[in-house]
């Protein structure tokens, strides 16, 4: 494999040399750069040169085997992120104590319940929700394991639940540290069953609720009705009034779900295996929503996991893209259900495309797709061995997908920050900012997740504020991101030396003539040298050059 | 689901991109030179709103004459004592009682059972097609509001003749022609402690772009700086609502109060676009109170304080929402519903024909029903958005705007003056 890729990058240069002075010339160095821009977010100061040096197949490789780089740095940074200390049990009973205050406020009239949002409590919990937002920046930002960062924000995005819906509050964070951090590099398939046993796709996709036709909780017939999956009565305050407790269990029992919910299965074919145009029909997703009948949660209220409830599943035969699953089964018609989704062809193209759209060209080249789909194939599909098979391929190298990709703002801050070297804390600072271009992480609404195209985030408004931000940034101004610009650019009274310097280190040698041009004359009747330099860094990063990857 | 601008590139200009020239940028170009002379202060503009999520119009705008539907949702009907009955047989949910006036005063009109030709019951699929407005067919490269503005061009371009309301620009106003996405217009331009910092910055930055950016950045960088240079002369800080009128609290408040400053700034505000999000009630809908109930108030109350505010200014004002598709005549197992195919739309303004239902009732009967379960489609929302372009906003070329679709008067609903 390596010297697959060595032979393909000597050729491509040769052949871009052959073709005449138009074409640029991917040189050694520009593949260190390359690279670093799409299995990273973006080279640190000095990053182009070391993975130049250390040979960037060699490089690759081991991007490809995270658990054996050494990430200690972040590992101690990651420590003082108190949200990683709560389990979603804590989390949910956090919730409930803030919905317990936000009643009580509501309850005391006017001037508590305009506060009825901002108890103690509700800023704990946002301060957390914050904390865990501003976590995604800054392991995006510092980790060794760049590929495997980049690889969990991708199948976040792919698997997208919403941290504001309702349980996804207490359960998002565990879903990300616990189905999608382990998998991100693994088999894919391992990956789909996981995030379909995920309390957090459950509530997000509603199958928590989907029941068969008819079917009852064995408690509902008893005598005393109690609400739906042990919830109890009395959860949202003390209920003392028998009228009001009978009241209450009358809209428990109402409440109870009476059918199949199909948002599930729809979006599991549509969006995390099929895709669109995967050949399904509207009578496949009522049948794969029968087959999830039953995929449920313990003690959603109180986070709890994965259930299966036997009384809920409809035991019927069902037919699924012309396959039949006969009568009797239970919970393994749905795990070999999502294995035959997870090795069916349009799955594999249909991922694979994403992944060419991530990694090569927002058009994603056909020739990356058959190659990631014959390796999917080849290793049963192994993410890695996709991965592998992308960055091997001609179509990652070649030129005019150099450059060729906008960052989105996660990309864009997190490439800031890295060349910037600098080390932010656990001030949600940096997860603001990339809320304010366009991006809240966790908070897509939709399942289809955050656009891999240029045109969702290149426009006026967003391109302005990406010009704030890198300002901001260059002056220190942003909370919790101590910027040290000595340690990158000496200060130097000399426009020319400046913005040489600022290239090297900032724009890793991209500058254009133009902006080299603008940012000098900008500087240049600036008599403060530190002030000098603090423009010339914002406006290289709010520049055109730093925007492409 | 996005096909964006990229898909432009791809179809259409391949050999252009190859030499470095964006096609896009040559047809902006091209746009940009036409100069007409209509007055900015004469301009008509069409709001639309997009309730994301497929709102359920059986219970925005309820058929409580009909037996059916409250047979067929024994937990989510609003119960007919309720209802603010509109002709007997329609009437708004009760949270929309601020729009009851409007009613009144002919200036409301809805079409109920309008949709998709198309069967899909998908969010984004559906979402799609009708920000393309091209039914079936995803390859379409840009938004229907975005063709209209590229194909008729009696307006010189103002920046913000387009203008969506959020942090993006939707597929609806994505193409070839110039849109701004504003998401707060009191910040909007490059920040910085005293003005000269901030002319400096804003010079600086131009001048970047303008000579490295290319493609999309380059277009959308120079559509912001001239936008930058227009609201330097608006002052929106000290702005005021007229007649007392209240905004919601919320996104949808803050984007109509918006829009409403911006059509009396004056400064040629022709179609703006805000997503409203939230319909998508799988769950305990709700019937008279509860979730969808919470989204309609605001909806109710954002429409009648841009009403209030805007007055006079009305007549040259229509705001439309829309939606990808309507929900399940019978609720679900989780009293809620699940994703239908009609659905209701609104319809606002001076120059609307209001005080009616419009559109053909098809029945909420299993047999009339679209495959035995949902409000069959009788208006093609192409109908109501091309009446809509051609009678408020004066569009001439409509088969350019919804290719493959012939806009016939005759089947319009009725919703404007003509």
């Amino acid at each position: 494999m390596k010297t697959r890729l060595e032979s393909l990058i000597l050729v491509l240069a040769c052949t871009a040399t052959g073709l005449g002075a138009q074409q640029p010339v991917l040189t050694p160095r520009d593949s260190a750069l390359h690279a670093l821009n799409r299995l990273a977010y973006g080279p640190r100061p000095g990053e182009v040169e070391r993975v130049f040096s250390e040979g960037v197949t060699h490089w690759i490789d081991r991007q490809l085997s995270p658990e054996k780089i050494d990430d200690d740095a972040l590992a101690g940074r990651e420590r003082e992120f108190r949200i990683l200390g709560y389990d979603r049990g804590d989390l949910a009973g956090l919730y409930k104590e803030i919905q317990r205050e936000r009643r009580e406020r509501l309850q005391k009239g006017d001037s508590a319940a305009a506060k009825a949002d901002d108890t103690p409590m509700a800023q704990r919990g946002r301060g957390l929700a914050q904390q865990f937002e501003q976590l995604a920046v800054v392991r995006a930002a510092l980790s060794e394991r760049q590929l495997y960062e980049i690889m969990v924000d991708f199948w976040f995005n792919h698997f997208n639940v919403y941290f504001a819906k309702g349980a996804d509050r207490f359960l998002t964070p565990d879903y990300v540290e616990h189905v999608i951090r382990p998998q991100a590099m693994g088999k894919f398939a391992d990956l789909l069953i996981a995030t379909a046993k995920s309390p957090a796709m459950l509530f997000y996709l509603d199958n928590w609720e989907s029941v068969a036709s008819g079917s009852l909780p064995p408690a509902a017939m008893h005598a005393r009705v109690r609400t739906f999956f042990g919830r109890p009565p009395g959860l949202f305050g003390p209920v003392r009034d028998p009228a009001q407790r009978d009241s209450a269990r009358r809209r428990a029992a109402e409440r109870m779900p009476k059918g199949i919910n199909e948002n599930y299965a729809r979006e599991l074919l549509e969006l995390h295996t099929l895709g669109v145009d995967g050949g399904y029909t509207q009578h496949d997703v009522i049948e794969v929503a029968r087959i999830f009948t039953g995929w449920s949660i313990e003690r959603p209220q109180q986070g709890g996991d994965f259930q299966f409830h036997d009384w809920a599943h409809d035991a019927g035969e069902k037919h699924v893209l012309g396959i039949t699953f006969p009568a009797g089964h239970g919970m393994d018609e749905g795990v070999r259900l999502l294995r035959l989704l997870a090795s069916h062809p349009a799955t594999m193209h249909h991922v694979s495309s994403q992944l060419c759209q991530r990694f090569v060209n927002d058009t994603p080249p056909d020739g990356c797709v058959d190659d990631a789909v014959a390796a999917w194939k080849r290793s049963d599909g192994d993410i890695r061995e996709v991965l592998r098979a992308i960055f091997a391929g001609p179509d990652f190298w070649a030129p005019q997908n150099l450059r060729a990709k906008v960052k989105t703002p996660l990309e864009f801050v997190a490439s800031a920050v890295r060349a910037l070297a600098v080390d932010p804390d656990t001030t949600p600072r940096l997860a603001q900012i990339v809320a304010r271009l366009g991006q809240p992480l966790f908070l897509h609404v939709a399942p289809d997740g955050y656009p891999e195209m240029e045109a969702a985030w290149v426009n006026s408004g967003a391109l302005l504020d990406r010009m704030n931000a890198a300002m901001a940034l260059a002056a220190g101004k942003v909370p919790g991101v101590v910027v040290n610009l000595d340690s990158l650019v000496a200060p130097t009274p000399d426009p020319e030396r400046l913005v040489a310097a600022v290239d090297g280190r900032i724009l890793s040698g991209t500058m254009s003539a133009n902006t080299r041009r603008v940012i000098e004359r900008q500087v240049s009747d600036i008599g403060d040298a530190a002030q000098a330099r603090v423009l010339a860094v914002g406006l290289a990063l709010g520049g055109p050059e730093f925007q492409k990857q | 689901m996005t096909i964006g601008r990229r898909v432009f590139v791809k179809s259409g200009g391949l050999a252009l991109f190859s030499l470095g020239l964006d096609p896009l940028f040559l047809a902006r170009a091209a746009l940009a030179s036409f100069r007409p002379t209509v007055r900015l202060s004469d301009r008509p503009t069409l709001v639309c709103l997009f309730q994301r999520g497929a709102v359920d119009g059986l219970n925005m705008i309820v058929p409580h004459g009909d037996r059916t539907y409250y047979q067929e949702r024994p937990r989510i009907a609003v119960p007919e004592q309720d209802v603010i009955d509109l002709d007997g047989y329609f009437g708004l949910h009760p949270r929309l009682a601020p729009l009851k006036p409007l009613w009144d005063d002919k200036r409301l009109a809805a079409i109920h059972a309008i949709g998709s030709p198309d069967a899909t019951r998908s969010h984004f699929d559906a979402q799609d097609y009708m920000e393309s407005g091209t039914p079936g067919v995803k390859a379409t490269p840009d938004g229907w509001l975005n063709r209209y503005c590229q194909h008729d061009r009696e307006h010189d371009a103002t920046p913000f003749r387009a203008v969506a309301f959020g942090p993006q620009l939707p597929r609806i106003l994505a193409g070839a022609a110039p849109g701004l996405a504003i998401d707060d217009l009191q910040a909007f331009g490059l920040r910085g402690p005293q003005p000269q910092v901030r002319d400096r910055l804003t010079r600086a930055f131009e001048e970047l772009y303008a000579g490295s950016a290319t493609g999309l950045l380059a277009t959308s960088s120079q559509e912001a700086f001239e936008a930058v240079q227009t609201l330097q002369h608006v002052d929106f800080a000290s702005y005021r609502p007229a007649d007392g009128a209240d905004y919601p609290r919320g996104k949808l408040g803050k984007a109509m109060l918006e829009i409403a400053q911006l059509i009396k700034a004056e400064v040629g505000l022709q179609v703006a676009f805000a997503d409203v999000t939230g319909w998508d009630t799988h769950v305990n809908q709700g019937a008279s109170e509860g979730q969808l109930a919470a989204r309609l108030d605001e909806l109710g109350q954002a429409l009648a304080a841009f009403d209030r505010d805007l007055g006079e200014r009305m007549r040259d004002v229509v705001v439309v929402t829309m939606s990808e598709f309507g929900r399940t005549v019978c609720e679900n197992g989780n009293s809620g519903t699940d994703h239908g195919h009609a659905t209701a739309m609104l319809v606002l303004g001076g120059s609307v024909l209001g005080g009616k239902v419009l559109g053909q009732w098809p029945g909420l009967d299993q047999a009339q029903r679209f495959e035995g379960r949902d409000v069959a489609v009788t208006t093609d929302f192409r109908d109501l958005f091309a009446e809509l372009l051609a009678r408020h906003l004066g569009a001439s070329d409509l088969s350019a705007v919804f290719p493959g679709f012939s806009p016939d008067p005759t089947r319009f609903p009725g919703a404007i003056r003509g």
